[in-house]
């Protein structure tokens, strides 16, 4: 149990970034974010997929997030989340700094 | 910031539709499962449904961990979470829960109600400026067998011209007196005459008007301040009092304020002075003619000069006392024998030093109950926690942390406590309610007591520390047990032996403890029987008393006071139904008139101290006072023709041993003292007297002489102020209740003098009982603990044996199976669990033999090894175990081995 919720917490920045990052295109339900995310980098979500909903909820409360329940395509109810400005801002400045930290590495990785 | 307050707005709306929101939290995962399912099952993948939950992953950890998010405090959501967990769990075990709860609402409530008491009778400060620094004095000669005695007048003058330990002295005295003027009836109310300096000294001011101002202690300034009780009930509380003329025993006294409510003063303990003044008015003394060895009547408070000591006060007290009695009448002057000393202690000491022990003794009773309390619901708790280690190991497996399970521990017993606490409050409340008036009054600072909030707050930090160390206890011995035993014992139970001797060291402590506490309210029972059939000397039954006390001003002189004395008992006497009358100067279980006397024959230079009373009319016949030599007064002698006496055996014996007493003859005051000299005419029984209230009830007798009411002193009598022969108390004798008589007495008082104030009417049995409240009081509330700790042990015993049988329900079965008798299981069982009492009894013995060294002080003719006591506490204690124990020994034995067998 101890080393799940070690790699759970790897993962953890990783996946919220690529949450925010997946709802760029629009509004999205949970089952949506979860196929964008496989499609995007299998790794992510490897454990199990419903590590995703905490993670949702949890961005959720920081506001970065905005929940609605709505009628899906195939006419269910589903909870339906979208970016707030703040996590428009904060997706800008996680991928920024993503931009820096790899553009350093790959400096550091070109002069060795 | 924000995004934390947004988080929290959002985590309280959902607080408030928790319900709805779990729903949403599975909606949500059920709505991602479904379109799992349906994709893999497009997709053609076999068995769908369970592809997209192994693919999710545990659907109910991942709403736990939802649900955690949502939490306005993370840990809060758990603990709520165990505590509507914990709620179930009770409701479902209601005769546990009711148990627990009402034990710790009885141990709780009891323990705050005696701790408030403690707090405002032994702890809390007088509420005199400089508290600390105030001490009380008086005198006595110890030699002569007077251990302490108020102060006399001529003493008090010399003490404030020479002491020097001290910065300030005020004195004052009691009286009982007539309030009368106004619109409303007359009444008795009690005065306190004070020094001008000592509310200055004591740091307390009038709330309305002006203080006595510093010479108004020398006679003639009749001024007075009245209580807030008095003004608010006699005057409603109208301001335009002050100015007014107020009658005291017909005097009239200008009011010139009113005292704040809070000022209780005399204040109650000390042995003489202590009744709280409704009225204050200026002691006269000042630059009065006072002699040396005169009046013994009042009180005198010092304050040690700052940087002094007690001891280096009581040093030079030492010295003034023998300077003082240099200038005492040459009779009294100088005898080694009996020298006179000055005491001095500190105040506070005297207003609580006589309940100081009982209470104390209530508050380790207290305690014992609580203790008990506390092992017993660790013990019940106990049990219920082994009944739940499946469960709890069940937890462990499913991943469940270590501090996720304290708090599922905690949360039980904590809301036990919690609701254990708030019950307790109530039953604090009412039994601070239920202690009687008559206690309260006798108690200093007991008067209107109520929760003290900081005893409160001791409280609820008692009862939660109980519950946590009694949650951890069931922790502590799972601690080293591992998952898979706890598992394993759904199948194989094996019997937690470190648990058991956990709870068998409980059960026997409990046992313990009661078994002290029994003794202990078994001896006060004892004592308490021996106290109500003591042999007083006097017969109660049948007699009715009351108090009248003549104002001066309208009965001046001798004559006035002869013609109301002789008509009064003429009056009573001509009732119908009444057999006898008299009138005297106090009653039996009184008596505080002290005087020294000589006898004729006896060693010159001899004067002992004798109780005094001056009786009118049948007064040995009325209560039932026997004659053991000689005879009672007779109408010539009453009426003052012979100057005569009627003593006690304690005197015949201690005075007059081997003598014939009668026609000796005796007088008060020294051999050169003016008093005639009175011969002896009988000797009667001892009657108790009441100068240590209730002490005296069974202490040895004073020596008391009686004599005719008419022989008091004509000047006596007609001295301005005095109250020489109008201080007097009335008894008569009557066929059937005594108290159905009152009216008629009142009647026949109105219609010698409709001014005087309605004296207060009692029976004698009446006043004996209000003598002996404070040990009946203090009996019943032992005997409530000691029924109390009885029942917890019954129920400890009840629940651990419960357990037991329960636990060994298959062994039971296996033993029936093979053919035990049901008999045989039932004596099993019972064996096991008198063991237990048998260990606990003793070790109480051995303890209650120590501890009841802390009694003898407060028992009454009752050894602290009583046997009768020492025999009965173990006979009671066995038989409550056995039916304690017989219940679930019955169970036992009622085991159907075919369900037992087959287990769970």
């Amino acid at each position: 149990m101890g080393t799940e919720l070690k790699s759970a917490d790897l993962l953890q920045g990783t996946l919220e970034l690529l949450i925010l990052r997946t709802l760029t295109s629009g509004e999205k339900h949970g089952y949506e974010i979860a196929e964008w995310i496989h499609a995007a980098s299998a790794a992510a979500l490897s454990v199990e997929e419903g590590a995703l909903y905490p993670a949702l909820h949890r961005l959720e409360l920081r506001g970065l997030l905005v929940a609605a329940w709505d009628v899906s395509a195939n006419n269910r109810r589903a909870k339906y989340y979208r970016l707030s400005p703040e996590g428009r801002k904060r997706l800008r400045q996680t991928t920024d700094a993503w931009r820096r930290t790899s553009t350093a590495i790959n400096r550091v990785l070109e002069a060795v | 910031m924000r995004a934390w307050l947004h988080g929290l707005r959002l985590r309280v709306v959902a607080l408030f539709r928790g319900h709805r929101r779990d729903q949403e939290l599975q909606d949500e995962i059920a709505f991602h499962l479904a379109m799992r399912e349906a994709q893999l099952r497009d997709s053609g993948t076999a068995d769908a449904a369970r592809h997209a939950r192994r693919r999710f992953g545990s659907a109910a950890r991942i709403r736990e961990e939802m649900r955690d998010e949502w939490a306005v405090l993370p840990s809060l959501v758990s603990l709520l979470q165990d505590c509507r967990y914990a709620v179930r769990g009770l409701r479902r075990s209601g005769a546990f829960t009711t148990v627990v709860v009402l034990t710790l609402a009885l141990g709780i409530g009891a323990n705050t109600a005696v701790f408030s008491i403690v707090n405002a009778v032994l702890l809390r400060p007088l509420g005199f400026a400089e508290g600390e620094r105030l001490l009380l004095l008086h005198e006595g000669v110890p030699a002569a067998g007077i251990d302490r005695v108020a102060f006399a007048y001529g003493d008090l003058a010399h003490l404030r011209r020479d002491a020097r330990s001290f910065d300030a002295i005020g004195s004052f005295r009691n009286r009982s007196v007539e309030l009368s003027g106004g619109a409303s009836d007359p009444e008795r109310i009690q005065i306190a005459q004070v020094s001008a300096d000592l509310f200055p000294m004591l740091g307390v001011r009038p709330g309305l008007g002006r203080p006595f101002r510093p010479d108004e202690d020398s006679p003639g300034h009749d001024v007075a301040l009245l209580g807030w009780e008095l003004w608010q009930r006699r005057y409603a509380g109208d301001p335009a009092v002050i100015g007014r003329a107020i009658l005291l025993d017909r005097r009239p006294y200008t009011v010139i304020g009113v005292m704040p409510a809070d000022l209780q003063f005399p204040r109650r303990g000390p042995q003489f002075n202590s009744q709280p003044g409704d009225v204050w008015v200026p002691l006269p003394l000042r630059n009065a003619q006072v002699e040396y060895a005169s009046g013994f009547d009042v009180s005198v408070i010092a304050r040690l000069k700052p940087g002094v000591t007690l001891p280096q006060a009581r040093a030079e007290l030492d010295l003034l006392a023998a300077q003082v009695q240099a200038q005492y009448p040459p009779a009294l002057r100088n005898r080694s024998r009996a020298r006179l000393l000055l005491f001095a202690s500190p105040l506070h000491d005297e207003i609580v030093g006589a309940v100081g022990t009982p209470i104390l003794l209530l508050l380790g009773a207290i305690a014992l109950v609580l203790l008990i309390a506390c092992a017993n619901i660790a013990n019940l708790l106990l049990s219920r926690a082994a009944a739940r280690q499946h469960e709890i190991g069940l937890r462990v497996a499913l991943g469940a942390t270590r501090l996720r399970l304290l708090q599922l521990q905690l949360s039980e017993p904590l809301l036990l406590a919690a609701a254990g606490g708030l019950l307790g409050v109530f039953v604090a409340r009412l039994a601070l309610r239920a202690v009687p008036t008559a206690v309260a009054e006798q108690i200093p600072g007991l008067h209107g007591v109520d929760i003290d909030l900081r005893v409160l707050a001791f409280t609820a930090g008692l009862s939660i520390a109980t519950a946590v160390t009694v949650g951890l206890i069931p922790f502590a011995t799972r601690e080293r047990r591992r998952v898979s035993d706890v598992l394993q014992e759904g199948t194989i139970r094996t019997t937690g032996r470190r648990r058991h001797r956990v709870q068998s060291t409980l059960v026997v402590t409990t046992v313990a403890l009661s078994f002290v506490l029994l003794v202990g309210a078994g001896l006060f029972l004892r004592s308490f029987s021996a106290l109500v059939n003591s042999d007083r000397g006097f017969r109660p039954a049948g007699v009715l008393t009351a108090a009248v006390v003549l104002p001066w001003e309208a009965y001046p002189t001798a004559d006035r006071v002869y013609w109301f004395q002789d008509s009064l008992v003429r009056r009573l006497e001509a009732l119908p139904r009444v057999r006898r009358a008299a009138l005297s100067s106090d009653l039996p279980l009184e008596g505080t008139t002290v005087g020294i006397f000589t006898i004729e024959a006896g060693v010159d230079g001899a004067a002992p101290p004798s109780r005094h009373t001056s009786v009118l009319g049948s007064y040995f016949e009325t209560l039932g006072i026997g004659v053991t030599r000689g005879r009672t007064f007779t109408p010539e002698e009453m009426a003052g023709e012979r100057q005569v006496a009627i003593v006690n055996d304690k005197m015949a014996q201690r005075y007059l041993a081997g003598q014939d007493p009668i026609g000796k003859r005796l007088k008060w005051g020294t051999r050169d003292s003016r008093s005639p000299w009175l011969t002896i005419v009988g000797v009667v029984e001892d009657a108790a007297d009441g100068r240590q209230a209730v002490a005296t009830l069974g202490d040895e007798r004073p020596v008391h002489i009686y004599e005719p009411l008419r022989q008091t002193p004509v000047r006596a009598i007609n001295t301005r102020g005095s109250l020489a022969g109008r201080d007097l108390r009335l008894s008569v004798l009557t066929e059937g209740d005594a108290s159905a008589l009152a009216r008629s007495v009142q009647q026949e008082l109105a219609g010698l003098d409709g001014q005087l104030a309605l004296a207060r009417v009692a029976t004698m049995e009446a006043r004996v009982d209000e003598m002996i409240a404070p040990q009946r009081f203090s009996t019943q509330v032992i005997a409530i603990f000691a029924a109390g700790a009885l029942l917890l042990v019954s129920i400890g015993l009840y629940g651990l044996l419960g357990f037991v049988v329960s636990e060994r329900t298959q062994e039971i079965g296996v033993r029936l199976a093979l053919g035990a008798e049901p008999h045989l299981v039932r004596r099993l069982m019972v064996k096991h669990g008198l063991r237990l009492v048998g260990v606990g009894i003793a070790i109480g013995f051995i303890v209650a033999l120590g501890a009841t060294r802390w009694l003898t002080s407060l028992l009454y003719e009752t050894q602290r090894y009583d046997p009768l006591t020492f025999i009965a506490v173990p006979i009671v204690l066995a038989a409550v175990a056995i039916i304690a124990c017989l219940i679930p020994a019955h169970r036992a034995s009622r085991v159907d081995p075919l369900v037992a067998l087959r287990g769970d």
